[in-house]
């Protein structure tokens, strides 16, 4: 493949090419085609050649050429003349010279990393995922744990991603679009424009809702994914868990379908639990004792066949009794009725078991199907979850209860089932870099081949007294941390006895005045750094509060040899190809814009760590001799790059190769798609690591005055409440949620005028979406300005727009729109600012993983007449 | 509904274990010392020259050390080497409590990734290189 087509076609035409690269426009990354005449991008399509979009490119993907050239880009460093920093604070800015912007960064980075390089904290926007290893390298040579991604793991990341590793080894779930028959969605779009791999997802469940796959989507709202299916189940915001411990408890204990042979083999069903809820141990060598039917007697789990062991009954371990862990859910189940879920979720309780009936005769337990000449399991069903179900005080039991629903009947990355992306991967062919595969850890549990968080997702850390800003030494379940930025913080810094302060940060890109929550409480955090630098596209409203702003190149100036590794992040999952695209610049920067790779590279040098930031460079690409980055010296962007491609393909395909042919790939194994027969690791549907984890947590939190709630720290899942539910105020009668608009990314976006005409023809993008019957009961009108007010007394204005499409009780708001700052002019006024609905303390996050509470209970309130 | 692949699917009651063909996925440990072995005359000591990055580097108030370990040594005594020079605050960042290395930890022995701390070191002399590699991400 030769993707470079220099052809005069036009005798004005000196260059007339099309260029392989990756989008940037969300984080998925899909592979990109640029069509570049005469120094101009002209047109963007998606690579026909990459696994990744297979030439599709959404509504975004093909705008980006508006964000490249929009007139408000930075060009120049700027330096902010008043030093008050506020939300109405001017910064006054001037043009300053690369040399004296790098003199001064360099000058307080130098300053802080002599005194304690934990104060610095490196902040990222996910959008760009290609950022991932310049600022996470940045940070680990610099010598600071404090590295965030501001609201895209607060968001979604804490819940989604670490379960999605305890039980697929995998960033992400999705269902096996190829065989799959029946998917069942939890407030998840994986498929509908959007999300990890989105493009390559779009074709695929296309296909399969082509095909007959039936989907039905459990969603408040009825828009990208739900529009699409066979089937919308609306539901009370946040009560996911409900619904899915419901369907759990039908299918094992009114229909008795289970997968008894997978549980056996492949999970800790089997396992002996004592009255204490945990794992019953031999006492020679400590592992986990199953009942052996065969010899009538306990004994540890590895010695004995699957086949043998119980799950069910009740034994007598040497005085103790116990009970397989399997048994222990089928009871813990029964309490989960269809009527009681019914008063939770107001999802019918005929519906529930109509649902569970459906997900569980599809299911197909026991029946296998041959791919590519290998017999594999088959069970064409998945239950995913993704932002909407999980971004709640519950987040963990809303994720697990739904994935519960997979491993019931086995239907967990094998054909048909729900997939993690690209959990096992048996490296390149010919130099076998990139492999990794699950393996089996303590307690014979899956320990992910693959991560990319503070923690693997198992074996849990150990909590400790917490030296990290964001406490993710105490809460071991958690990734990013809302403890940068609460109205608490300080409260938790004291009460645990960090012993330093945040003082300078480097932001690549994140808004995150606007990702996070209300924006008086991350702005009074920004406005407490001593000092701060942000790269950015645009004066955002959260460069404002920046001492120095770079101007960054856009992604088609830019290069990153890894645009789709880590494969667990959005590679498409299922049968296909492994691919590699990189990103080449096909334009170069303008102006004084440089690429921010590059320019940490020379903070490093002035400030004296390059030898470190080689090292971590190393580390974190993986780089093995003779490729390997050394001692002091100074190599480029480029060069870092054109190291790592020839560590992982081979001298021959350096930076050069891949910027002519774009990519590499190679065809995926059965063995690689669906890995969970091949590797014998177990998961567990029994969590016996919460207790003690939740334990001490206890032990180090309570006695400094910090109560942590147990019964989030249960071995088994529970519908626990929002603090939005537990609101009793009378005239508070709807749940305010947020989406994510399919035109756009984040807070991003909006500033592109291609989008921003999209979402100006999308009636519910800059709208606020209302039940139209509970609309008109109050009196309220398609297009009334009104204030959405919360508990805590925060409130944005906008437009109603009344919809049938969305629960009676749900209010739904695109995020996240409503910008206000000057840089972003197309951006500026338009939408709604959800976020600012949001509290950013203790309670309102999950105290297991600091997933922050994503919902509101809100009242309306007329700003004017019914027009 | 009918499947995709109606006509190759089997119902039955097939066991998992029953379809796994393990020869399919073989052992990810590499042999990361291997070739080390067998180099230089055999001593009774082994020379290892740390380097220490980033945070590492910070709670060590060194850069650079040079120490030596009996053989047979492994890994891991040259972590416990640095557990008692530097200190209980560097170990906590190395280890966990069970003596198994932090995830975050990346070590390097002569340049070849080092997840298991029981590996040995089979030769005279050896650098390795530590750093602490905090990863996150979201979206």
């Amino acid at each position: 493949m030769n993707m470079i087509n220099v052809v005069n076609t036009a005798a004005r035409a000196i260059d007339d090419v099309w260029l392989p690269s990756s989008c940037s426009l969300c984080y998925g990354t899909c592979s990109i085609l640029a069509h570049r005449v005469d120094g101009v991008v002209v047109k963007i399509e998606g690579n026909p050649e990459s696994a990744v979009g297979k030439g599709r490119l959404c509504g975004k993907g093909v705008s980006g050429i508006m964000t490249h050239y929009d007139p408000n880009r930075l060009t120049h460093p700027l330096r902010r003349t008043n030093p008050k920093k506020g939300l109405n604070e001017d910064p006054q800015w001037k043009e300053i010279s690369w040399d004296e912007a790098l003199d001064e960064i360099s000058a307080v980075l130098k300053q802080v990393r002599a005194e304690d390089p934990r104060k610095l904290v490196v902040q990222r926007t996910t959008t760009v995922t290609a950022s991932r290893v310049p600022f996470q390298t940045f940070a680990a040579a610099f010598g600071t744990p404090n590295f965030s991604v501001s609201g895209g793991g607060q968001h979604c990341g804490n819940g989604a991603h670490l379960i999605s590793g305890i039980m697929h080894a995998s960033w992400s779930i999705v269902p096996d679009f190829e065989y799959c028959n029946y998917a069942i969605y939890f407030g998840a779009s994986k498929g509908h424009a959007a999300g990890h791999a989105s493009c390559s997802n779009m074709g695929k469940a296309a296909d399969a809702r082509a095909r007959g796959m039936k989907m039905v989507v459990v969603d408040p709202i009825c828009n990208f994914a739900a529009a699409k299916a066979t089937e919308w189940v609306p539901l009370r915001v946040g009560t996911d868990a409900a619904l899915a411990l419901a369907m759990c408890n039908v299918m094992v204990n009114e229909l008795g379908i289970y997968d008894g042979a997978y549980l056996q083999a492949k999970t800790n069903a089997p396992y002996l639990i004592g009255p204490d809820k945990l794992y019953v141990r031999d006492p020679g060598n400590k592992e986990p004792l199953v009942w052996d039917t065969r010899s009538h007697c306990a004994r540890p789990f590895n010695e004995v066949a699957a086949a043998d062991m119980a799950l069910e009954g009740e034994f007598n371990v040497d005085g103790t009794l116990c009970r397989p862990s399997f048994h222990c859910l089928r009871d813990h189940l029964r309490k989960f009725t269809p009527e009681w879920a019914e008063e939770i979720s107001t999802i019918g309780s005929a519906t529930i078991r109509r649902l569970a009936k459906e997900f569980g005769t599809e299911a197909r337990v026991g029946s296998t199907i041959v791919v590519d000449g290998v017999t594999l399991p088959y069970r064409p069903v998945a239950a995913i979850a993704f932002r909407g179900s999980q971004g709640h005080m519950n987040s963990v039991y809303n994720f697990y209860a739904v994935d519960l629903l997979n491993h019931l009947v086995g239907a967990a990355d094998v054909v048909g089932s729900c997939l993690g992306f690209n959990p096992a991967c048996h490296g390149h062919p010919d130099t076998g870099k990139m492999r990794y595969i699950p393996s089996a850890g303590p307690d014979g549990l899956m320990v992910t081949g693959m991560w990319m968080g503070y923690h693997y997702p198992y074996p849990p850390s150990e909590p400790r007294l917490p030296t990290n800003l964001g406490l993710q030494d105490l809460f071991v379940l958690g990734m990013t941390s809302p403890f940068l930025d609460s109205t608490d913080r300080e409260d938790m810094w004291q009460r645990f006895d960090v012993p330093y302060r945040p003082e300078v940060m480097v932001n690549f890109g994140a808004n995150l005045i606007m990702s996070i929550a209300n924006k008086e409480t991350v702005a009074a955090s920004l406005a407490k750094y001593k000092f701060m630098v942000s790269f950015d596209l645009f004066l955002t409203e959260t460069s404002s509060f920046a001492d120095i702003v770079l101007p960054d190149c856009s992604y088609l100036q830019s290069l990153d040899s890894r645009s789709n590794f880590p494969f667990i992040f959005s590679l498409p999952a299922g049968t296909g190809e492994w691919c590699w695209p990189i990103r080449q610049p096909v334009l170069p920067p303008d102006g004084e814009q440089r690429n921010c790779a590059d320019v940490l590279l020379e903070i490093a040098d002035r400030v004296g760590f390059r030898a470190d930031l080689n090292a971590a460079y190393n580390a974190s690409l993986n780089i093995q001799a003779p490729h390997r980055l050394e001692g002091e010296t100074r190599y480029s962007y480029a060069q870092i790059c054109d190291a790592e491609l020839k560590n992982n393909f081979g001298d021959e395909r350096g930076l050069d190769w891949f910027k002519e042919n774009g990519l590499v790939k190679w065809k995926k194994t059965p063995a690689e798609v669906y890995w969970r027969p091949f590797v014998d690791v177990r998961v567990p549907i029994y969590w016996e690591f919460m207790l003690p984890i939740g334990n001490k947590i206890a032990a180090i939190a309570e006695p400094r005055g910090l109560k942590i709630p147990m019964e989030y720290y249960q071995p088994m899942p529970d519908f626990l409440p929002c603090t939005s539910h537990c609101c009793k105020k009378s005239d508070f009668d709807f749940y305010a949620f947020y989406y994510r608009d399919i035109v756009h990314t984040n807070s991003f976006t909006m500033e592109n005028p291609w989008l921003d005409e999209a979402a100006r023809l999308d009636p519910f993008s800059y709208t606020i979406a209302i039940n139209a019957a509970q609309a008109r009961k109050r009196e309220l009108h398609d297009g009334q300005l009104v204030w959405i007010e919360s508990e805590a007394g925060r409130k944005v204005k906008g437009r109603l727009k009344l919809t049938e499409a969305i629960h009676p009780e749900g209010i739904g708001i695109a995020a996240m729109c409503g910008h206000w700052s000057d840089g972003m002019p197309v951006a500026k006024g338009k939408g709604v600012f959800f976020n600012e609905l949001l509290e950013l303390d203790w309670d309102h996050v999950s105290p297991v993983n600091n997933n922050l509470d994503l919902c509101a209970k809100v009242r309306i309130v007329p700003v004017e007449a019914a027009p | 509904m009918m499947p995709k692949h109606s006509s190759e699917a089997a119902p039955g009651n097939v066991r998992w274990d029953d379809v796994v063909d393990a020869t399919l996925v073989q052992s990810s440990v590499m042999p990361v010392v291997q070739r080390w072995r067998d180099r230089g005359r055999p001593a009774s000591d082994v020379r290892v020259h740390v380097r220490l990055f980033g945070a590492l580097a910070s709670v060590a108030a060194e850069q650079a050390l040079d120490l030596v370990v009996a053989k047979p040594a492994t890994v891991a005594a040259v972590v416990a080497a640095l557990g008692e020079r530097l200190g209980e605050a560097f170990l906590a960042r190395v280890i966990d409590e069970s003596g198994a290395k932090q995830r975050c930890c990346r070590l390097f022995v002569a340049g070849a990734p080092i997840e298991d701390l029981r590996t040995p070191i089979d030769t005279d002399s050896i650098e390795i290189e530590m750093i602490l590699l905090v990863a996150i991400e979201g979206g």
